[in-house]
């Protein structure tokens, strides 16, 4: 739930940056490898840091060398287009699988592009049917390090609360399960943080 | 009653509407619960018995959302039982970003200052906010696709047209007509869950006031005086001198302005001398659709906060508000907070909607202007069917 909150939060207060580089004709377009660099340089050049420093090239079979880089929050939904980008001239989508070592992916990385390093997640931010072709518009949100805060008040980071149907009343019927928490998000730094909207090149198979 | 059950009561007082000429506002009540059962008297309308007035309803969740049970007046002082099968009574849970109404299709629109859109029967009000896809004329060639995407708030003319703040008398914007394929638009359910958020900019005034910059956007900013703004704008917008980053003046360091006066839900005025700055265009060409990006103005700052001053009569810890449309200011659920800090909108309740009767569609669920309305709302336990 709290991550939902941050999610919406970004959603609703950071700018935004329509893809532009695909193929696909719609506004936004579907994601194309000049977008991750775009997005990366407009970072760079407003002083955002990394989350990661690269990973140097191995000699082992299938890899490449990975970038320093920030971090996007992508949906699972665009998985498929993801793995499209990869063999795209130049640089491309490389498979978190492809990288020198594993050491230092996250479990929900997916891959990365020039100076981006995906993760992908089913709650990631969606708008369905709202881009100028009706197509469903995906939130990527890219970070710099510096880009966002989330401060759990005093006293109140989340607590599960359970109360057993037996104190409910006679019948022992009702049971209470809820999570009690307040927090507060803040963008630190508005320059340092962007949502790159998209579409996608391909339909979900469901 | 049981334990788990939930009652609330309140009043209003309506604004907008007439009896038997047209709808007031939607009515929202906010709640810290999603009632299954509303009911409310009309107390001004019982005690008027005027025709087509509507002085009692009842909604039950497992009738459908919008629907209401009414007992409207039929002029001989005799009361009609009647319903409501559309944007009558309604709960609601608005706890999530990105939820959309049911599209409906773009009739016709004018290119004109400020756009007109002609959509039947839209069941909107003014102060709602929306958003168009596909608005051409000729597939990828003509039209006013420009728009597509924005968040707009509209003011509503009559049931079956409204207006966006958005200037389409312009060369490149083609009037639609005959229900062009794939032109819709749909409701925004819920606009301002976290504000103040991302503002579409539609114009920049240039040295206006002299010395500063006045801004409108295309919904509402919910910024207040005193805020911190940034501004994103693509270089095909023109004023790019506003931008964050890069500032020739002092590379490295943002660009920021200050809100010094609200004009209403859509216009402020930032510190910003403007004077030597590009005209700001937002006659975008049909060609630059895909792909385009869209002007857009932020709240930024360590200190995110406007204040407000005390004055005689003024609460003194007032909640946070927004400014849905014109300078009507909305009380969110929130305890005291520093005004123009980001605030967290989610919310539940119920809304008493824009409808009219089954058997007389001139008899509008919500009342008139200053009629006041007496209200219940319940939460049950169980419910058997």
């Amino acid at each position: 739930m709290e991550d939902l909150i941050l999610r919406d939060y970004i959603v609703s207060a950071a700018s935004q940056i329509n893809a532009g580089n695909g193929t696909n004709g719609d506004n936004p377009t579907n994601l194309g490898v000049n977008d991750f660099s775009l997005v990366a340089t407009s970072l760079d050049t407003n002083n955002a840091y990394k989350f990661m420093s690269g990973i140097e090239g191995m000699d082992r079979f299938g890899t490449g060398p990975v970038r320093s880089a920030y971090f996007m929050l992508s949906s699972t939904e665009l998985q498929t287009d993801f793995d499209a980008l990869a063999g795209s001239s130049p640089g491309g989508f490389l498979s978190q699988w492809n990288y020198p070592t594993n050491a230092s992916a996250l479990p929900s990385e997916y891959g990365s592009v020039f100076n981006i390093r995906i993760l992908t997640s089913s709650e990631a931010p969606v708008a369905r049917a709202a881009s100028d072709m009706g197509n469903d518009i995906y939130y990527n949100t890219v970070l710099g390090k510096q880009a966002i805060t989330h401060i759990n008040q005093d006293g109140f980071s989340m607590n599960l609360i359970y109360r057993d149907p037996y104190y409910s009343g006679m019948l022992a019927q009702n049971a209470t399960l809820a999570v009690k928490f307040a927090q507060a998000q803040a963008i630190t730094q508005d320059t340092a943080i962007r949502n790159l909207l998209s579409t996608s090149a391909f339909i979900l198979a469901v | 009653m049981t334990e788990y059950s939930r009652m609330a009561k309140g009043h209003y007082t309506v604004s907008g509407g007439s009896i038997g000429v047209s709808a007031p506002n939607a009515k929202v009540i906010n709640l810290p619960f999603q009632p299954d059962y509303v009911e409310f008297i009309n107390y001004t309308e019982a005690s008027a018995g005027t025709d087509d007035a509507v002085p009692f309803a009842w909604w039950d969740k497992d009738m459908g959302q919008g629907f209401a049970v009414i007992q409207r007046s039929s002029g001989s002082g005799a009361m009609v039982s009647d319903v409501v099968e559309a944007n009558g009574i309604s709960s609601f849970s608005a706890g999530l970003a990105l939820q959309f109404g049911a599209r409906q299709q773009v009739v016709g629109a004018t290119a004109a200052n400020p756009i007109v859109f002609n959509v039947t029967a839209h069941g909107y009000s003014s102060g709602d906010v929306v958003m168009f896809q596909g608005l051409y004329q000729t597939q990828f060639t003509a039209g006013m696709p420009q728009i597509d995407g924005m968040m707009f708030t509209i003011t509503v003319t009559d049931a079956d047209h409204f207006s966006i703040p958005w200037n389409g008398n312009q060369s490149n914007y083609t009037a639609l007509s005959a229900s062009p394929t794939g032109a819709y638009v749909k409701k925004v359910l819920y606009p301002y869950l976290y504000f103040p958020g991302v503002a579409i900019i539609s114009a920049i005034t240039l040295n206006t006031p002299t010395g500063y910059t006045t801004v409108d956007t295309t919904s509402a900013h919910n910024f207040v005086v005193g805020q911190e703004v940034a501004f994103r704008i693509p270089p095909n917008w023109g004023t790019i001198e506003l931008n964050s980053l890069p500032n020739n003046v002092v590379p490295g360091s943002p660009i920021y302005g200050y809100v010094v006066s609200v004009t209403d839900y859509n216009t402020f005025v930032v510190n910003i001398d403007s004077s030597s700055y590009t005209a700001f265009n937002s006659n975008q060409t049909v060609a630059s659709v895909p792909g385009g990006d869209f002007p857009q103005v932020v709240a930024v700052g360590d200190v995110n906060t406007g204040g407000v001053q005390l004055s005689a009569g003024s609460q003194l810890y007032p909640p946070p508000q927004y400014r849905p449309i014109g300078n009507v200011l909305v009380n969110t659920i929130n305890g005291p907070a520093i005004q123009g800090a980001f605030v967290n909108n989610t919310r539940q309740g119920f809304v008493i909607g824009v409808g009219f009767a089954k058997g007389d569609t001139t008899a509008f669920l919500g009342g008139a202007a200053n009629d006041v309305i007496y209200w219940r709302a319940f939460s049950h336990d169980m419910n058997v069917v």
